[in-house]
């Protein structure tokens, strides 16, 4: 037990410096992790919990990232307005689609997400008035805490990452709770648990509100700390590479979660020094984690302790 | 003394396609009981017992549970109302293990909101660790302790049933459809089950059993047989064995 604190206090220190430590570039990049990490928390809870694909992060992700900058920038309202009328709309909206579509299963559920952020990518082009379109909406203030503004990536990374962990941690609880025992006996059988009275239809509508709820999230603390929104940022991409995080990652497990972040947003800013063939490259990084590695990094790092473990035991034996 | 039966099937009719699968299907369950159902392959018990827990509408006929009819009622509905189901090939949560399988048996006792449990508030926290000691006291009843930490994946034929039935038993049933509970035990597996079937009804859970399984069939105090989608005969197992129709069916005598 103390040890684990002990890890847990190494932990902490390495995150409190690693701003102040690295090049401008990089706290930018830890930065994007941590708003990567909201983003694929919600959709992790739907792949490894209830066995859901939702190629739709990106639609919460833009209404967070626009209710953030219409707020402040044309209505000149506090930044905290726009995260909660972001995560209201978001949240509203992925009721509203959610209770139909969510009654598909499987491909075709998946492509219900991917038809509804080609949608909401085509609304954002098109709703210019709203939007600003391609030319988007700039001058977004930086987010002030009582005078103290956070207007560097050193001090942004902080306020980003502990919304980070508070989400990560009420992820955690919900995993840990009634409502994640039974989104895992739904996983594993919907026949059974509809015998067990569990509401499937509506369990699953909650959860997609959840993720949503972090894509709004994330798209808010982007907008502040880019300054500038448009359409560029919020398509069918943007979903995809989402979706990346907990397949990379590990979809069960939280830290799989981070790591994931990191992978979607570290690797392509590495393999853009090797000039033109970078997009290949994460493509092909890509496939050989998916190939070789099913269950994510962290399913392969717990095989490995297993391992370690059992030859452990051997020698003791 | 009669009693109020739990559950009433009248005329119950339903078709796949241009198969007539349940013909004018009508009988009792009287609160308290064991009722048996038998037949041959194919003769309608699991159709008869999907509309009875509300996996299939049927056509035609009512199902009236404690004095309600049921056909609309959706299965989660039936499931909170104390009809609880097994399942011909044992559903059990494969990735989970047997002590979480046994809670996810309980939470339709207890109710918390996404957002108790998203910020795991005292309330949520409460709640858990009610479903926890249900479950572990479940476990132990049912000597599923030595299994507690595996995935239910691992489990044997004979252990899977034996969950499915701890799951169904947490969740306070008052009515238990147990659709060909012995398919895949031993002797011995079979001889526990029916010590179970017998113990569950002495406290009060009525049981509703659809089986092949003549030896286990004694257990029931009525026992219908269904043939093509009616009921050909209805009695103690004694009478049945007897009934010249159904020894034409099984035996071909």
């Amino acid at each position: 037990m103390t040890r684990r604190l002990l890890w847990i206090a190494v932990a902490l220190v390495i995150w409190a410096m690693l701003p102040f430590v690295v090049p401008r570039n990089i706290a930018d990049l830890l930065v994007f992790t941590g708003i990567y990490t909201v983003a694929g928390l919600g959709i992790g809870l739907l792949l490894g919990h209830c066995g859901i694909v939702n190629l739709a992060q990106a639609t919460f992700y833009g209404l967070g990232a626009y209710a953030s900058a219409y707020c402040t920038v044309m209505m000149g309202l506090p930044s905290a307005v726009g995260f909660v009328v972001g995560a209201a709309i978001s949240m509203t909206l992925a009721y509203v689609i959610g209770r139909p579509i969510l009654r598909l299963t499987g491909y075709f559920l998946a492509l219900g997400t991917l038809a509804l952020s080609a949608i909401a990518s085509a609304l954002f082009f098109e709703w210019d008035w709203l939007t600003g379109g391609t030319l988007g909406i700039g001058g977004i203030p930086k987010i002030d805490i009582f005078g103290f503004v956070l207007d560097r990536p050193s001090r942004y990374y902080f306020f980003v990452w502990i919304v980070a962990f508070a989400c990560m941690a009420a992820a955690r609880n919900l995993v840990d709770s009634r409502t994640g025992l039974m989104l895992r006996a739904m996983r594993d059988s919907n026949t059974a648990a509809a015998s067990l009275s569990i509401d499937l239809q509506g369990l699953r509508t909650r959860v997609f509100v959840v993720c949503a709820l972090f894509g709004s999230l994330a798209g808010s603390l982007f907008a502040h700390h880019v300054s500038f929104v448009s359409t560029q940022s919020f398509t069918v991409d943007r979903s995809i590479s989402f979706l990346l995080i907990p397949v990379i990652g590990g979809a069960t497990s939280i830290p799989g979660i981070v790591a994931g972040a990191v992978f979607v947003t570290f690797l392509p800013e590495f393999l853009s020094n090797l000039g033109d063939i970078h997009q290949i490259l994460f493509g092909l990084a890509l496939v050989a984690v998916v190939v070789m590695l099913p269950d994510g990094l962290m399913g392969a790092l717990n095989r490995i302790r297993a391992r370690y473990a059992a030859r452990g035991n051997r020698n003791a034996d | 003394m009669p009693t109020e039966p739990i559950l009433s099937l009248s005329e119950i009719g339903h078709r796949f396609g241009g198969l007539n699968v349940l013909r004018s299907v009508s009988f009792d369950v009287p609160e308290g009981g064991i009722v048996g159902l038998i037949g041959p392959n194919g003769s309608g018990k699991t159709t008869l017992f999907n509309i009875v827990s509300g996996y299939i509408r049927p056509l035609m006929g009512t199902v009236t549970y404690r004095g309600v009819p049921l056909v609309r009622e959706t299965i989660q509905k039936r499931g909170l109302a104390g009809l609880v189901r097994t399942f011909q090939m044992p559903q059990v949560f494969e990735q989970m293990t047997v002590i979480e399988n046994v809670m996810a048996g309980c939470a339709k006792l207890t109710r918390t909101t996404m957002l108790q449990d998203l910020l795991r508030t005292p309330a949520a926290r409460d709640q858990m660790r009610v479903i926890r000691e249900r479950a572990e006291a479940a476990c132990e009843r049912f000597h599923l302790c030595g299994l507690r930490d595996r995935p239910a994946a691992s489990l044997t034929a004979g252990q899977r049933r034996i969950l499915e039935l701890a799951r169904a038993v947490v969740g306070q049933p008052r009515l238990l459809l147990l659709d060909e509970p012995s398919s895949g035990l031993n002797t011995q597996e079979i001889e526990n089950l029916r010590e179970w079937i017998v113990r569950l009804n002495a406290e009060g859970i009525t049981i509703l059993l659809v089986s092949h399984d003549m030896g286990l069939m004694t257990v029931a105090r009525t026992v219908h047989t269904l043939y093509f989608g009616e009921i050909i005969a209805s009695g103690d197992m004694a009478s049945i064995q007897r009934d010249p129709r159904v020894r034409e069916v099984y035996l071909g005598v």
